[in-house]
């Protein structure tokens, strides 16, 4: 079959597929790649081996311990306020109208879809990256 | 730095090592998935999610093997993984009510990108018959290189290389619109 000019005919060449396919050499700049993964790999990604200077320790424990804060504070209100009256289950309807502004993911619009089966009360979600 | 100094770096955790890794198969990597997925957008993913798993999993990779091979592997496993995750929610939304209505898009959307590939012609072949016509137009694998990508035997792998190289070729020459339009 390989040897065969009558058959080779009939298939595509190499050439020819190469002029349909995209080839590596077509992608662009390699150096964008690695800035979209090196997040992924960790924080020291891409940057020089050297260890982090102790102030930015610092300055995270100090980030995280108020983000701690916060969230205990917070927390802390709501359990207060909805401990009193007039708030509980028995008085939380049910939606009759289930609604989403937008959807955002990796800081970009994503194609966001609801869905409701027939005759069901359930509701699904469905949101992906934009092509 | 060589393919082996690279990998030594990567096992060690040299983010100079990751970084060289990225950026000598990066675009290669981008290719295939490209070819099968037909999207640009997942096939960015895929080349993100098969690097991280190749940096996560190296210290089994045989280098009896070639890496090359061993990682493009990895990226077509990743690609039917998400042909499969697409199928599964076209399967989905196709069993449930669409409201169109409810959901409004938040922002200005970007407009669509144009499609990189022939896809109008390449949407008549299976994954695995892209991958393989891609592998053997783009590096020059023979069967036996593509059959270790693949997961199957080289006659298999020929099998499919054959088909895809006669599909494409009939379609050429009965629609020649085809190229134009995809």
């Amino acid at each position: 079959m390989e040897r065969c000019p009558r058959c080779q005919a009939r298939l595509l060449s190499r050439e020819e597929a190469r002029g349909l396919l995209v080839a590596p050499d077509q992608m662009g700049d390699p150096a964008d790649l690695w800035r979209r993964i090196a997040p992924q790999v960790g924080r020291s990604a891409g940057l020089p081996d050297t260890p982090p200077v102790a102030a930015g320790a610092r300055w995270r424990w100090a980030a995280a311990v108020a983000t701690g804060l916060v969230v205990a504070a917070t927390g802390f209100w709501l359990l207060h306020e909805t401990g009193g009256p007039g708030y509980g289950p028995s008085l939380a309807g049910p939606a009759e109208r289930f609604e989403i502004a937008y959807v955002n993911i990796g800081g970009a619009p994503a194609q966001t879809f609801v869905y409701q089966p027939q005759g069901s009360d359930t509701v699904f979600v469905w949101a992906q990256k934009t092509p | 730095m060589n393919e082996q100094e690279i990998i030594e770096g990567c096992l060690q955790g040299e983010s100079s090592s990751n970084r060289a890794m990225v950026e000598a198969y990066g675009n290669l990597v981008l290719s295939v998935a490209l070819n099968v997925i037909g999207n640009r957008q997942d096939a960015e993913d895929i080349c993100q999610e098969t690097f991280l798993q190749v940096f996560r999993r190296l210290d089994r990779y045989d280098r009896a093997r070639s890496f090359k091979t061993w990682l493009l592997t990895i990226a077509y496993r990743r690609s039917l993984d998400m042909l499969r995750k697409k199928r599964r929610f076209s399967e989905f939304s196709a069993r449930v009510r669409f409201e169109p209505a409810v959901v409004g898009r938040g922002g200005n959307l970007r407009p669509a990108d144009p499609e990189p590939l022939p896809s109008a012609l390449l949407k008549r072949l299976s994954p695995r018959e892209r991958t393989a016509l891609s592998l053997w137009a783009n590096e020059g694998y023979t069967a036996r290189d593509i059959s270790e990508v693949l997961a199957c035997s080289a006659s298999t792998a020929r099998v499919y290389l054959f088909n895809a190289r006669r599909k494409i070729k009939a379609l050429l020459e009965n629609d020649h619109g085809l190229l134009q339009n995809g």
